[in-house]
Parts: structure tokens; C-alpha cells; sequence
């Protein structure tokens, strides 16, 4: 498996990386002086898979809306403000109240240890019936109406990045999975 | 790693290979992760089980799916279907379950020793100890001595349990619950205008509605997923006019068309401003009036009315309103006086803006809709603030149809439901109907199959006196069930206990807090969908649920608890079902008390196969507007409006001449600035759930106080420093926030509730309203003092 591991870092022609804790930011590749949270430590500001991520800045007493613009837009010193996926949901529009789902964090403190457990914020693999078949959706999209908030731009995760960003009609070809049955009579 | 996910993780980098960029390293490590295993083992939510429940936190009612494995809830999600919410939560939504998952959940019943501490006992004991103790009291000082305090948070059935073992068993009417602080104002305006509860609008009235008016309410706060409904009005229909009548600039006023800041209490001769225009300018509709109306006037003699907390009403408070007729004429000439010349004097507000008021209510051709909550209804005069809206919309005949509407909001997901409803309040029975009433005890008497005379007549406590009762010992056996009142009651330093003081008090509770810290004896609890229940939302939805986990260690359901005591009192022909399996049956019958009567709910079977339904439901089908032709199946008319409940009236709403009477503090030299409390959208009321929740608490750790620049700057303070807020009652040392979420005018302090360990309910004042007896926690007079430098 290390082995396998090692043709696919060969495979991309990077260098090796040293290790590094989660909360560190990296770099949007190809574009330097640009740099957004690693995706580990945005994993950690959702409580579960679904649960919309706390703000991990400070109250800037702005809209949100002035850089998490359509595209993002990078703030100096800070790093990559990310587009929202929801802004053609109904009730979530650009006049919408982001702070009703997005909260602040102003302590790491806790009131009581929580034994919540949730359901793991990770990539999964959108099934593909064959090499060359655009892969399902594995995730509802609800609220993930604009694909291109995670899928493309400077925040997109590298494996989850479109290699065809100027297609933009993606539900023509990927369809989202509701359930794991298959058809039968 | 299986072969299927070493081919996936390579179709995984071919995707990204084939793309403009390289893995960076942060990224590539976190690829390795996934490759590591990590990725086979994570759970994807189709691997859930999911199940549908109405949210455990406010009046709202918005529909969540919960998915579950292995016992557990791991996730939740908008319910897409809920006609309420539409897929959208709020962020206390998003996170409720980790409100099960507390590291210091009560598992076991605990019994207080005589030194203070606990001991773990079994549910035999605990539930004997109490059916002993409450039998006792009974035995020895009659059916005054014992109370139940209950909570517009219980399920229908726990309301229900509640209500036949206090009313049908003990013969008391001492049972209440703590909607009594949050909504009773509400109740009591829709009783005296329409002789029955709750709203004749629903949810759809925010994308029908054309203009709505905010009476203090900081909706995008306290109902966020219904704020967030009206402003996707407002985005789709630009003319859309959303007006907030406020005593603090909050997160609501920001997306307002018209912010109307007024001084507290005021907001009566605000209204009677409104009234008066309306009549000067002829934009009375004179025919709805005339077909549907008649004028009431109640007690004004404020000598007679009082407060509620002054002399010996502080003990005990009965005021009684009495009506007598009135009519559009002497309406008329009653709002003469309020001229927008003397509501400026009163209110601070400008007479361009009364005017502008008054023409969005006068318009004919705009829906008009009043939203409020607790800045009506937590009001010495909530009652009658609850008739002169009500009144607003009535004069103007815009009321039962769509878009047009009195619209109460309610704080707790089943004070309809289950306080309202099932009418766990000390003057109440099901659907309506009241204790003083001889046909109405029958009638329950009949259902539960009681000897004739067994319900007492005699109304019990109100909540703030069944509280004082305990204090002075006239209560002296006391079950609170799912709700802190050592946190939530007025005046707290009041009702200060320590155990082991003669009296009984049992606490049903799923944390620890300050009310089971009190208590002689401590039951677990079994929370939301760790047990069966059915809430009623504001909108008049029934919506029920089904058990999805196990409660933790020995934690039961509240109506167990109480069926079970009920049970070993001798009792038990009030539960007349096998085993536990009683919810259904319990619920049919609990539904028999409103067929027929324009309350009919939802068979038990339509709600478990619904997302809820609207009451009345008649012959499956649900009821959007009440009153209304053409949608309540009670109305035979063919058009307009038909207040067929209202029988006293001659089956016509009542108009209210409510005057303006001062609040019962007003700052003064020694304490010279309001104080105002209320809620933050983090947490939800005293936040023994909310505080648990680790995302909430981080976001919103403790209470503070919110002050003007203006004077903050004359006391020296600035944000982050240490502030005492001191009324007569008590003090309290908080952080001071300056142009912070909420901005309070100049003279004025706002501080939030939910932080037992900065109560500022010993500051608050126990004056009560003149008629729902509900307390009022957003005016009375502090002085602040600077404590020292940020930390």
C-alpha cells in the first residue's frame, strides 16, 4: 500500500511534504501568495457531516456577503474567503441572515465535555458505473446548488476539483444519490 | 485497503491529475488519510437511519430528520418535506444532537441526604418516596398544598398525565406551567377577543403577506427559519415592507424597511396612535366592523389593578377584569387623546412615523401581518398590548385570510400543543375550556369517567404565586417537570431554597441545573426522540414523532413517571392501559375533548403519517385560515368571516379600549437605566440543552451586558470591561458589550438570560400582567457600575 502510495505522490510530480498539524494553511496551488485552511482543519468546524461550519475569524461587522462574494475573493492576511454553495437556496438568498446557521467562536472553553459523536465530515467517492461515467453526487444537494463553491476556484479540494469548470449545467451528468437500494419489483 | 478503494482513490487523483493543478500538501495529506482506511470506514448519511421529528427548541416547529446508527443520533438534517422549516434549520437546529450527548447526562434517580448530598436510588424507591409524599400532603393539608409545574416543552402526553393525576386525581388546580412566563398574555388576548386560543393564520401568512409589523420582536434571533421565510418574501417581492417596533436596535432591525425605536411600555399609546389616525382619517372599515365586531371595556382604574408585586398583591395576585359593553362610537372617542403629538411625548416616537404606521395599516389593498412575541406578551399590560393589536387588525377588517393576520409567535415547542391545548394551566381544561365553568367540568369529568363533582372548581396558583405559595410553605409538596425555574423566574432571590426545609420538591430533568440543585429528589429524563411524543407549533400544527433511541441509563419519560406515581396514589383508573404502550390510546382520548368543537386534531394515525397538520382537522382535511370562508369547515358562509367560537359575543370578535398605564418601575435618580432581557439565536432559553452543545456554548459562552456608547462612555466603561449591573433586588457582574449584535438607545441595558452563572433575574422585577398574570421581564430600573478592566 505504501508503495502504491508512493507511485501516486511520483505520479503527480510533487515533493515531499513535511508533516504538519491540521490548522495550518496551504497554499491554493498555482497561485502563489494565495493560501487556504488545509482541509482537515475545515473539517473541524462542522459538528457532524451536514452541520454548518462555525466562522473561524473574528466579527469583521461587515455583510458576509462583501468577501464571500459569488466567486470568493482572497483577503489579505487572512486567506481565502470562500464562496457560498447556497446562495440560490430559497430563504438563503444574498439578503439572507448567514448568522442564523454560521456562528462566531469565541472560546475554545466548554460548558460540559460533550460525548457527541457525529456523522464524519470526509470526502466519500460519487460512484462511477465505469471509468469514463461521471461519478453520482454522494452528498444531498440541498442548499449545494452552486457546485462550483467547492468544486472549483481557490477553496476547491484538489480531489474533489472539476477538471471541466467550464461546463456549468452539472446535474446534466451527475445526478445525486438519495439512497443505497436498487430497483426491484 | 480493499482493491475497490485503491481503484477509487486512483480515479480519485486521475480526476485531480487530469485538472489545471497539483495536490499542494496539505491537501495530499489529507488524501493520504483518506487512502489510510479512513475513508472505508467513514459512515456516508445513506448508512443512517433516519426518522422525522419536529425540533425540540422553540415554538416554531420546524421539521428535522434525524439520522441514527447504532442507538445513537449522529446527524440531523432539514426536513425538505416540513411545510414549516422547507429543509432549513436554524444553527440550534443544526446542532441539537449533541444536546442529547452532555458528558453529565442524569441517568439515575437521586435522592438528597440530609447533608446535602446524593445518593443514587431505584425507580421503585424514587417513585414511592414520591406517591408517599404528595399522598401525604394531600392527607394533611388538602389539595392546595400540592403542586405540579410544568413546561410548555412537555409532549402532549405528558401534559395530558399531568393534567388528569393533578385535576382528576388530586382534586387540585394547582398545576401550571412555565408558558405561564412566556405566552399566557397571548392566550388571555385571544380569549377575551375570540372565546378561543391561538392564532387563525399560519405560516403561509409570511409569503402572502404584503407589510409586516414587528411589535418587539427580534425574530431573526428567536424564529430565525421563519425571519428567514419573510426576507425570501421580501427578496422575491421587493415592495415587500417589513416594519420593527423595538426598545433595542437588533439583528431584525437591520433588515427592516422601518425601525421604530420607542421607550418601554410605551408601545400601548403607540397603538392607540395608530387608532386614533385610522379613525381621523376614515380608514375604519366601518362594514366588517358592523357584520362581525362588538366593543368591550374592561377595569382602567389603575389603583384597582396595580402590579402584581407591590403590597399584598406581592403575595398573592387576583386581579379580575370585567367587561361591559362598548361600542365604535365611544372607541372613537376614547383614542381622541392619542394624538401623535402626546404618543411623542409618551413613546419618543416621531408623528411622521406613527403616520407612516397608520397608513400601513389603513392601506386596503396590502396584507398586513403583526408579528410578536415576548416583548407583548412578557408586559404588565400583555393582555391588553395582545387586544390593541388584535384591534388593529380587526378595525381594518384584515384578519382570517391569507396575508392579513394577528400573529402571535410562541417561545417553546409545544406551549400550544401542550400548555394551550391540553390547558395544563391552573384555570384550564382541554380545548378551551375552564375549571370555573360547570359544563366544562362535566364534560371532562364524563371523558375520564369521574364521579360528578370531582374537578375543583376553584382556579389554583399561577405560576410566579404557586412559586411565592412554596416560599411561605403553603405549598409544600412541588413536581417540576422540564423546565429551570431557579433560572427562569422573575425576582429570583425570592424564591432562594435550600432542601431539607419541611416542603417536597421533585425534579424531572435530563442535566444539572440550578432547579434540580434545590431539589429533594432528582428523576432522569428521557429527551426528545429518546421517547415517543407529539409538540404543537405556533401555527396550530400538531406534529408527532417516534421513539428513535434509547434514553441514557435508567432515564424514563415524564408521562411514565407520572402515570406511574398516579399508579401507586391509587390512581390508576385515570390510565386505564396495559403496560407502557399507551400513547396512541392516550391520545385519541385526549383528542375526544375537541371534536366537534372547532379544536378537532389530527387522528394519531394521520400525524404519525404526516409532517403535522393544522387544527381543526375535519374529515382528514386541515384548517390554514380559522374563521375564514372558504377554509374553516366551520364557517357556512360563503365569504368573509365567521368567529363562530366566540358565543359570548354572539359569535363576533371583540374590539378592546385598552388605555396606556405606566409600567410598574421606571428608572430614577438612584437607578436611572431600563433593563431589558431577552434571548441570543445560540441559545435557547436558560441553556441547560444549548450551553451543551459545544458549537453553541463556544459561540455565545456567558452573559453580558449590552450598553449605549453614549453611557458607556460616562461610566467609564468600554467593551470587554467588567461591569455591576445592581437593581433593588440584586446585582450582577458581567462583561460590557458596546455596537454588539444588539445596540440599546441611550438610557437603556439589555441583558441575556440563559447564564446560571450570572442570573439576571435577581435584578428582574416580579410584576406581573393585570390579566394573564404573566411576568414582566423586559422593564425595570438598574444602575451600572464599572467593575474593573477586560480580563
Amino acid at each position: 500500500m505504501r508503495a502504491l502510495l508512493a507511485v501516486a505522490v511520483l505520479a503527480l510530480g510533487a515533493t515531499a511534504c513535511a508533516p504538519a498539524d491540521a490548522g495550518q494553511s496551504v497554499e491554493v496551488p498555482g497561485q502563489p501568495g494565495r493560501s487556504k485552511s488545509a482541509a482537515a482543519e475545515r473539517a473541524t468546524r462542522r459538528a457532524y457531516d451536514g452541520a454548518p461550519p462555525v466562522v473561524p475569524h473574528a466579527p469583521f461587522g461587515a455583510a458576509c456577503t462583501s468577501c464571500h462574494t459569488a466567486q470568493g475573493i482572497e483577503v489579505e492576511g487572512l486567506g481565502f474567503a470562500p464562496p457560498s454553495p447556497h446562495a440560490e437556496t430559497a430563504g438563503l438568498g444574498l439578503t439572507a441572515r448567514c448568522q442564523q446557521c454560521h456562528v462566531l467562536r469565541s472560546t475554545d472553553a466548554l460548558f460540559v465535555e460533550s460525548g457527541f459523536a457525529g456523522l464524519r465530515q470526509d470526502l466519500r467517492r460519487g460512484r462511477r458505473l465505469n471509468p469514463l461515467a461521471p461519478p453520482v453526487i454522494p452528498h444531498p444537494g440541498f442548499m449545494r446548488e452552486n457546485c462550483s463553491a467547492c468544486h472549483d476556484g481557490p477553496a476547491a479540494r484538489e480531489e474533489i476539483r472539476t477538471p471541466h469548470p467550464e461546463r456549468t449545467r452539472c446535474g446534466q451528468c451527475h445526478v445525486e444519490q438519495v439512497t443505497s437500494d436498487v430497483f426491484s419489483r | 485497503m480493499t482493491q475497490s478503494d485503491r481503484r477509487g482513490f486512483l480515479s480519485v487523483l486521475g480526476a485531480a491529475g487530469a485538472g489545471v493543478v497539483a495536490f499542494s500538501c496539505g491537501d495530499k495529506r489529507e488524501a493520504e488519510r483518506i487512502v489510510q482506511g479512513q475513508l472505508a470506514s467513514s459512515l456516508s448519511p445513506a448508512d443512517l437511519t433516519w426518522g422525522k421529528a419536529p425540533c425540540r427548541y422553540c415554538g416554531t416547529g420546524c421539521g428535522v430528520e434525524v439520522g441514527v446508527r447504532d442507538g445513537r443520533v449522529m446527524a440531523v438534517r432539514g426536513d425538505e418535506q416540513s411545510p414549516v422549516n422547507k429543509g432549513l434549520l436554524c444553527v440550534k437546529g443544526y446542532h441539537l444532537p449533541a444536546m442529547l450527548y452532555g458528558k453529565d447526562r442524569l441517568t439515575h434517580p437521586l435522592r438528597r441526604r440530609p447533608d446535602g448530598t446524593l445518593e443514587r436510588i431505584t425507580w421503585d424507591e424514587a417513585l414511592d418516596l414520591v406517591a408517599e409524599r404528595f399522598q401525604s400532603t394531600l392527607t394533611e393539608h388538602g389539595p392546595e398544598a400540592v403542586a405540579m409545574y410544568g413546561s410548555g416543552q412537555w409532549t402532549v402526553f405528558d401534559g395530558y398525565a399531568a393534567l388528569k393525576w393533578v385535576k382528576g386525581g388530586m382534586r387540585s388546580n394547582n398545576l401550571d406551567p412555565n408558558a405561564r412566563l412566556c405566552m399566557a398574555s397571548a392566550v388571555m388576548g385571544f380569549m377575551t377577543q375570540f372565546q378561543s386560543d391561538e392564532p387563525m393564520g399560519c405560516y403561509e401568512d409570511l409569503e402572502a403577506g404584503d407589510d409586516f409589523v414587528l411589535w418587539g420582536n427580534n425574530m431573526a434571533e428567536m424564529h430565525p427559519v421563519l425571519f428567514s421565510r419573510m426576507l425570501e418574501t421580501k427578496r422575491r417581492r421587493p415592495d415587500v415592507r417589513i416594519v420593527d417596533l423595538c426598545t433595542r436596535r437588533t439583528p431584525t432591525s437591520d433588515y427592516a424597511d422601518l425601525v421604530v425605536m420607542f421607550r418601554p411600555g410605551s408601545d400601548l399609546a403607540i397603538a392607540n396612535g395608530i387608532l386614533h389616525l385610522l379613525v381621523r382619517d376614515g380608514a375604519i372599515d366601518e362594514g366588517f366592523l358592523t357584520e362581525n365586531c362588538v366593543f368591550k371595556r374592561g377595569v382602567e382604574d389603575l389603583d384597582a389593578i396595580g402590579y402584581g408585586c407591590f403590597g399584598d398583591q406581592a403575595e398573592r395576585y387576583g386581579f379580575k377584569d370585567e367587561a361591559r359593553d362598548s361600542s365604535l362610537d365611544e372607541l372613537k372617542a376614547f383614542v381622541a387623546e392619542y394624538t401623535p403629538e402626546r404618543v411623542a411625548e409618551l413613546s419618543g416616537v416621531a408623528p411622521a412615523q406613527l403616520a407612516a404606521l397608520a397608513r400601513i395599516y389603513g392601506e386596503r389593498n396590502r396584507g398586513t401581518v403583526s408579528l410578536w412575541c415576548m416583548g407583548v406578551n412578557q408586559h404588565t399590560r400583555g393582555t391588553w398590548m395582545n387586544n390593541l393589536i388584535t384591534d388593529l387588525h380587526l378595525v381594518t377588517g384584515k384578519i382570517s385570510r391569507p396575508g392579513a393576520n394577528p400573529f402571535s409567535l410562541t417561545g417553546q415547542p409545544s406551549a400550544c400543543g401542550t400548555a394551550r391545548e391540553v390547558g395544563t394551566l391552573s384555570n384550564r381544561l382541554p380545548a378551551d375550556m375552564v375549571v370555573t365553568n360547570d359544563e366544562h367540568r362535566a364534560k371532562a369529568e364524563q371523558i375520564w369517567g369521574l364521579e360528578a363533582g370531582t374537578i375543583n372548581a376553584k382556579p389554583g396558583y399561577h405560576a410566579v404565586d404557586m412559586f411565592r405559595a412554596l416560599a411561605r410553605g403553603d405549598v409544600k409538596a412541588m413536581w417540576i417537570q422540564t423546565t429551570n425555574p431557579w433560572v427562569s423566574l422573575p425576582n429570583l432571590r425570592r424564591f432562594e431554597r435550600k432542601p431539607g426545609d419541611g416542603r417536597f420538591v421533585v425534579v424531572s430533568e435530563i442535566y444539572p441545573t440550578p432547579t434540580t440543585d434545590v431539589a429533594d429528589l432528582i428523576l432522569p429524563s428521557a429527551a426528545w426522540v429518546e421517547r415517543e411524543g407529539v409538540f404543537g407549533n405556533t401555527e396550530r400544527r400538531t406534529q408527532q414523532w417516534n421513539k428513535l433511541v434509547d434514553a441514557p441509563g435508567e432515564a424514563r419519560e415524564d408521562a411514565w413517571q407520572i402515570v406511574e406515581v398516579a399508579r401507586r396514589m391509587g390512581m390508576g383508573h385515570l390510565f386505564p392501559w396495559e403496560g407502557d404502550d399507551w400513547h396512541e390510546a392516550m391520545f385519541e382520548e385526549y383528542r375526544s375533548f375537541g371534536l366537534g368543537t372547532g379544536k378537532d386534531l389530527a387522528s394519531y394515525k394521520e400525524l404519525q403519517a404526516t409532517r403535522g397538520m393544522l387544527w381543526p382537522v375535519v374529515k382528514g382535511r386541515e384548517t390554514r385560515y380559522r374563521y375564514a370562508a372558504g377554509h374553516d369547515p366551520y364557517v357556512t358562509k360563503k365569504a368573509g368571516v365567521h368567529f363562530y367560537k366566540a358565543k359570548g359575543y354572539g359569535e363576533r370578535a371583540a374590539v378592546w379600549l385598552r388605555p396606556w398605564q405606566p409600567p410598574a418601575e421606571v428608572p430614577d435618580e438612584e437607578y436611572p437605566l431600563w433593563l431589558t432581557t431577552g434571548r441570543v439565536l445560540e441559545h435557547w432559553h436558560t441553556g441547560s440543552m444549548t450551553r451543551r452543545v459545544p458549537q453553541l456554548h463556544q459561540a455565545v459562552p456567558e452573559a453580558y451586558v449590552e450598553l449605549n456608547r453614549a453611557d458607556a462612555t460616562e461610566l467609564g466603561l468600554k467593551a470587554g470591561d467588567r461591569a455591576r449591573v445592581l437593581s433593588r433586588r440584586g446585582q450582577v457582574e458581567l462583561s460590557v458589550r458596546i455596537d454588539d449584535r444588539g445596540q440599546p438607545p441611550r438610557g437603556t441595558v439589555f441583558v441575556p438570560f440563559f447564564d446560571e452563572d450570572r442570573l439576571v433575574n435577581e435584578l428582574t422585577l416580579d410584576a406581573l400582567d393585570s390579566i394573564s398574570k404573566e411576568p414582566d421581564y423586559k422593564k425595570c430600573a438598574v444602575r451600572v457600575e464599572r467593575a474593573g478592566d477586560a480580563p
